[in-house]
């Protein structure tokens, strides 16, 4: 373990953009290229993802470089980008809900609703508060299924992939977790 | 008109439920991406590449520790046989001034454990020598 430090020097200057530097001898399943492509395409939705998912932006920072990192690793040979996404929520979702079960700050912070700044949209800062405190009631495949179709319009069967659910099965399931988030809405 | 039966005008459709759900994630899902400050993709690759590192060097020093393993196993089992040699010619020594007495030699008890635990000892460390070696040189 002589030159531990050496790959360090040299991802030091990748970093910095010094072409000169030869940092490739680590397998990893995308080059440096199409992963930060990759990246910058999906990672500002799946921190949406997680942060709803798990109730916590803390966990949403952390679970975001595990996913990517995992996805890295991984010995899939995806069709297209569409599957390697859906991996990667895939993973996000195992993530999540292998991560420890503690307090979803997220969830309770109806106070912390009004200091942010506020989207484009017809729904006020209260009423924002309430959706939160509405989807913290689901439990969080509700959820995730709900984000998945809602928030990013995906199908039946990208819903299915990423959960690991029978995709005959997602119609009901949705119509179930609307009802419900729709009644704790009203109430 | 019975408590509880409520006039089915005040039940919202299927189609209101989607549209009040559909509002509510929409709007969430605004004020997500507000929020979102994932880190740069130079961060997040750096960090994968020397995590990679970390556990390929972990991997590639594991033959060597169950090497180090062997070592440690085959020295400690040399002591050992050493110890009971000693002991064993300690116990050799006793019997040679018995014959001097007129004792027999075949007063010595060859099945006894001071005679047979360091000579398996010695086996053991033996064969376990000669595997650690073979780990040890092979590379060179």
């Amino acid at each position: 373990m002589a030159d531990a430090t050496f790959p360090l020097e040299v991802d030091a200057r990748r970093l910095h953009g010094d072409a000169g530097a030869d940092a490739s001898d680590v397998a990893l399943a995308m080059d440096e290229d199409a992963f930060r492509a990759f990246y910058d395409r999906t990672s500002g939705a799946l921190w949406g993802y997680l942060s709803r998912i798990s109730g916590d932006r803390q966990v949403a920072d952390d679970l975001l470089q595990e996913s990517y990192y995992r996805l890295l690793k991984s010995v899939v040979p995806f069709e297209s980008e569409g599957h390697r996404r859906n991996y990667l929520y895939r993973i996000a979702t195992n993530l999540v809900r292998d991560s420890k079960r503690g307090p979803r700050p997220l969830f309770d912070a109806g106070v912390e609703m009004a200091d942010m700044p506020a989207p484009e949209g017809p729904v006020d800062a209260e009423g924002r508060a309430d959706v939160r405190r509405a989807f913290g009631r689901l439990k969080p495949r509700e959820r995730a299924l709900l984000w998945l179709a809602y928030a990013h319009g995906s199908s039946h069967s990208e819903i299915a992939d990423v959960l690991g659910l029978e995709t005959g099965s997602i119609k009901l399931l949705l119509f179930r977790a609307r009802r419900k988030l729709a009644a704790t809405l009203q109430r | 008109m019975r408590p509880g039966n409520r006039p089915h005008e005040t039940e919202p459709t299927d189609a209101e439920i989607e549209a009040i759900v559909a509002e509510a994630i929409a709007a969430e899902a605004a004020l997500a991406r507000v929020e979102a400050a994932p880190p740069s993709s130079a961060i997040v690759w750096w960090r994968a590449q020397m995590r990679a590192r970390q556990e390929a060097a972990v991997a590639a020093e594991r033959p060597i520790t169950i090497v180090h393993a062997l070592a440690i196993a085959a020295g400690a089992g040399l002591m050992l046989s050493v110890l009971g040699y000693a002991v064993a010619g300690v116990n050799l020594a006793a019997a040679y001034q018995s014959l001097a007495s007129g004792a027999a030699l075949a007063s010595v008890d060859l099945t006894s454990r001071w005679v047979t635990l360091p000579i398996t000892a010695m086996l053991v460390s033996a064969a376990v020598a000669t595997v650690a070696a073979y780990f040890i040189y092979a590379d060179e």
